[in-house]
């Protein structure tokens, strides 16, 4: 994967032209602040349909339905579930531990936001970035309509990975930040040393319909395939600390029990609080992820 | 060097290679351990895993460097055979190792595997065991020193401490059965003078480097309840024969001859059993090879009891009284059991029957009455009376006088030559003897008295009543018998063609001719002197003995025919007084000799050296032996005691380095 110089390095144009056709959606109904694009433009044609009631005085002509009018002889109104903006937060993990990997987890993640807030920006939904990392916490927030596209792009572009952790400061903040309710996507390797369950307890319950993305490099999930074998020196990216591992096999099939145990408990963590988890493999590309894997998932549609 | 019962032969091979290659191993392990520097992303999972191996792995410490681990025993391995250590199965072993080789009669038994003699197997035994103490292997270890002692009645040394190997085995080799008892302290007492070592620099200190000693023996030991082990000393037995071999012999065989008819012999033997069981055999006289007589139903012997105070065995024993035999020339008496048993050597006893003594004898001095009379009633060939200035004249004229007498009797006189001669002296102290005289004690009585001595057979000097006596020292060669509270009454001395018997008082200043043993002390003093200062003429010798003879002036060509049938010859001077020997075997031996053709004396003496079976027939072998100290447990069939282990540990060293060689692959 080529690295990311350039705004164009986050998304290109043919994936783009892509994902022109999908849109953010979300399985709770949300009060947006103001109304949304996508209301007058799925007028007719995918409204979501909620229940009848007797029309009375005053009631828009345009929502009897007339065909039971035809049938019974009586004025029904249709009620519609009222499409607001959607208010789409991406929570990019800035610690240090994301600039590992091959590809690096931040770069795959930086690409991973700016496709999610395409769509979010094209579907006129209200997009906020936030990066956490280490005692800090950025954030680009408010965004509606395609044409902040770019904005978005260099703001992505200037990211770093730095630091430890600041994962339960980033939640508590994205969780306390009046973004309103909305989808939140918080894009990490959920590699915390100090947890990740205070964090996504911040979140969970807020209002937010929360998807847990969970980036993981190739040599984390299988590092024998990927040249972690013999007497190694493991080099913590975020601590500096040392760990000795001669990479026997018992020691790798270990190594994979502890993955699957951890990535299970965050799976179950999360069902617990509603939140939907998706292992994300780097190597994965970015193309069968967005329209394949996260429709699946029901992130987007 | 020996530690935990294993002997060392190159400890410090072992060390400089231990020292040279196991920190470089160490060194080296950590230096092939250069880890892979990778930086991850986290370590947290990584850590889980090891945390999680370590705690189902069931050797933790171990797991981590188990290759080290594994390479390091096999080092250790390695630098052990270099060490090539002797496992002993339980023996520890000194530097210094003696040899006691028991040569005695009931090592003759022929209960060994192969029909062999049990001296055969113990010199099997100990020469397979110096071969393995000397088997250096592939460096230069050295073997410990060897000393080699066979004992039977005395110990003698046959190879000192040495590192040679073969000098030791041909040593072992050399040594000859005998059938002498067995006594062991003399054997300790000679290594522990070999083993003591004094250091020059501290004249007054002298240490001593405790040797181990190997005893190979059937554990019948006479004198093992004496012999004490001293502080460092350690026994290893190697027990050699059956326990279950049992024996009988002959106890012993006597003669007497019938002092009306001289020309007949009384034959008694006595018949020991060894044995749990009753034994029952006939048993023969041959007189010169020629069966003369036989009993007339086998003897019964009755079984061997075991005294459970004295914590010993009593052999049963039965004695045997042949009728008369008429032996008018004498001859060689033997005494046979008529079937042989395991220790053959007992199955026999021989006693030589001289033929009617005739002794001339010469009293010279005052001629008591008493002493004539005495004289006078022995079957003496001739006595002849000399005043003591008559006597002197005879020396003065032939200074052999002495010689052409068996027996001179000095009743209170001393001639002016006492230098050879065999001679009975009353009152007046010998001269040129260093016996000294100091004066006269009165009114004495016997204070000291060796009654076992020949002299005093049916002697009793207890009532003995003595007026007055010459106060005498006793020289160094001098041996008393009777002693006062002053000083010597009897005494006896021989050096050189000099033998007498010295009475220090008059025997008519005391009551003693008066009692019937005075009769008897005379006639044992004259046959004692005519037998040349041994006992009685008749009564065999045991093995060991030194067989005594005093040949006619003139002999010559003097050689000892052994009943073998090989003739050793004697050169001696003075065939007047012969001393041969140890006989070690039993068996008649033959002393011949050659006298001018004008003199019609004899020219062979025999003499019977029997082994008494009452002593060393035992025959079943002791499975311990108790000393004073200790007892120490036998081995049996020690051969192979100690075992050669580093080609196992070179073994042992290949096979961890393939199980390291797969351990690490399994790795990689």
């Amino acid at each position: 994967m080529n690295p990311i110089l350039k705004v164009d390095d986050l998304l290109d144009s043919r994936l783009m032209a892509r994902l022109d056709r999908l849109d953010v959606i979300s399985r709770k109904i949300f009060a947006g602040k103001i109304q949304g694009e996508r209301r007058s433009r799925r007028r007719g044609q995918s409204v979501e349909f909620a229940d009848f009631r007797n029309y009375s005085h005053g009631d828009d002509l345009r929502f009897v339905d007339w065909n039971i009018y035809a049938r019974l002889d009586r004025l029904f109104l249709k009620l519609f579930l009222e499409e607001e903006d959607l208010s789409m937060v991406i929570a990019l993990d800035m610690s240090m531990s994301m600039d590992g990997g091959n590809p690096k987890k931040f770069d795959y993640a930086r690409r991973l936001a700016m496709a999610l807030g395409y769509i979010g920006l094209v579907n006129n939904n209200r997009v906020s970035l936030f990066g956490f990392g280490a005692e800090r916490i950025e954030r680009l927030t408010s965004m509606r309509g395609r044409r902040r596209t770019r904005e978005m792009g260099r703001w992505l572009l200037d990211r770093r990975a730095e630091g430890i952790g600041g994962f339960t400061d980033g939640m508590r903040t994205i969780a306390l930040g009046g973004q309103g309710r909305g989808v939140l996507i918080v894009l990490s390797d959920f590699l915390f040393p100090d947890g990740y369950e205070k964090g996504l307890n911040y979140v969970a319950g807020r209002g937010f319909d929360v998807f847990a993305l969970q980036l993981l490099a190739p040599e984390e999930m299988d590092p024998a395939r990927h040249g972690l074998a013999g007497d190694l020196r493991l080099i913590d990216i975020e601590t500096s600390k040392e760990t000795e591992v001669t990479a026997s096999t018992a020691v790798l099939t270990q190594y994979r029990k502890s993955l699957e145990t951890y990535v299970a408990g965050l799976r179950d963590f999360s069902v617990r609080r509603s939140i939907t988890h998706q292992v994300v493999e780097t190597s994965l590309d970015l193309d069968t992820l967005l329209l394949d894997y996260l429709r699946r998932r029901g992130l987007l549609a | 060097m020996t530690l935990f019962a294993v002997t060392w032969l190159a400890p410090l091979a072992a060390s400089i290679v231990a020292l040279s290659t196991i920190p470089p191993l160490v060194a080296l392990y950590f230096l092939r351990l250069r880890r892979t520097r990778r930086v991850v992303s986290s370590t947290m999972l990584w850590k889980r895993a090891t945390q999680d191996l370590r705690a189902n792995a069931p050797f933790q410490r171990l797991r981590f460097s188990l290759l080290l681990l594994l390479q390091l025993l096999a080092l250790a391995l390695v630098v052990l055979a270099i060490a090539q250590p002797q496992f002993e199965f339980g023996e520890s072993q000194s530097r210094r190792i003696v040899f006691l080789i028991d040569r005695s009669g009931s090592m003759n038994v022929n209960d060994a595997p192969g029909d062999r003699s049990r001296l055969d197997e113990a010199k099997q035994l100990a020469e397979n065991r110096v071969r393995s103490l000397s088997s250096g292997g592939i460096f230069s270890g050295s073997a410990p020193s060897v000393m080699v002692i066979a004992f039977a009645k005395d110990a003698q040394i046959l190879c000192p401490f040495t590192d040679n190997s073969a000098q030791a085995i041909t040593a072992i080799q050399a040594i000859q059965p005998t059938d002498e008892t067995t006594a062991l302290s003399d054997s300790f007492e000679l290594a522990r003078a070999f083993s003591t070592v004094t250091d020059p620099d501290k004249q007054s200190t002298v240490e001593v480097d405790a040797p181990a000693y190997e005893l190979f023996s059937d554990g019948r030991i006479v004198d093992l309840s004496q012999s004490v082990l001293r502080g460092g000393e350690q026994v290893i037995f190697h027990s050699i024969g059956k326990t279950t071999t049992t024996n009988a012999g002959i106890g012993g065989v006597a003669l007497s001859r019938n002092p009306n008819r001289p020309e007949e012999v009384q034959i008694f033997a006595r018949v020991v059993n060894w044995a749990s069981e009753p034994f029952a055999e006939d048993i023969e006289v041959f007189v010169d090879d020629r069966l003369r007589a036989i009993t007339p139903k086998p003897v019964e012997v009755p079984a061997s009891q075991d005294d459970k105070a004295l914590g010993i065995r009593i052999p049963g024993d039965t004695q045997v009284v042949f009728p008369s035999l008429p032996l008018p020339k004498g001859g060689v008496v033997e005494v046979r059991i008529a079937k042989h048993d395991a220790l053959i050597a007992d199955d026999r006893a021989v006693v030589v029957a001289a033929p009617p003594e005739s002794l001339r004898v010469a009293l010279v001095g005052r001629g008591a009455f008493v002493m004539r009379s005495i004289l006078e009633g022995m079957p003496l060939e001739s006595l002849d009376v000399y005043s003591l200035s008559e006597w002197n004249d005879k020396l003065k004229k032939d200074a052999l006088t002495p010689d052409t007498f068996d027996v001179v009797v000095l009743d209170d006189a001393m001639p002016d030559d006492l230098s050879r001669g065999r001679y009975l002296i009353f009152h007046s102290p010998p001269i040129g003897t260093g016996i000294s005289s100091y004066g006269t004690k009165n009114n004495l009585s016997a204070q000291s008295i060796r009654d076992e001595h020949p002299l005093l057979q049916y002697v009793n000097l207890n009532d003995i009543f003595v007026s007055s006596m010459t106060a005498v020292a006793a020289g160094g060669d001098a041996d008393v018998i009777v002693e006062s509270s002053e000083g010597p009454m009897i005494l006896t001395f021989n050096r050189g063609a000099l033998t007498l018997i010295y009475v220090t008082f008059d025997p008519m200043e005391s009551d003693w001719p008066f009692q019937r043993g005075f009769v008897n002390f005379f006639a044992n003093s004259i046959e004692w002197l005519a037998a040349g200062g041994s006992s009685v003429a008749d009564e065999p010798l045991a093995p060991g003995d030194v067989a005594k003879a005093r040949l006619p002036i003139g002999a010559n060509e003097i050689s000892m025919m052994y009943p073998n049938g090989k003739a050793i010859p004697i050169d001696e001077k003075d065939p007047s007084n012969i001393s041969y020997g140890p006989l070690r075997t039993s068996g008649v031996y033959r002393m011949n000799w050659s006298v001018p053709k004008e003199k019609n004396e004899p020219t062979s003496m025999a003499f019977a050296v029997n082994m008494n079976s009452r002593i060393e027939g035992r025959a079943d072998a002791a499975a311990e032996v108790k000393f004073a100290t200790e007892r120490v447990a036998g081995i049996q069939g020690g051969a192979s005691v100690e075992t050669a282990a580093w080609p196992w540990l070179l073994l042992a060293a290949l096979a961890v380095l393939f199980l390291e060689w797969w351990v690490w692959l399994r790795r990689v």
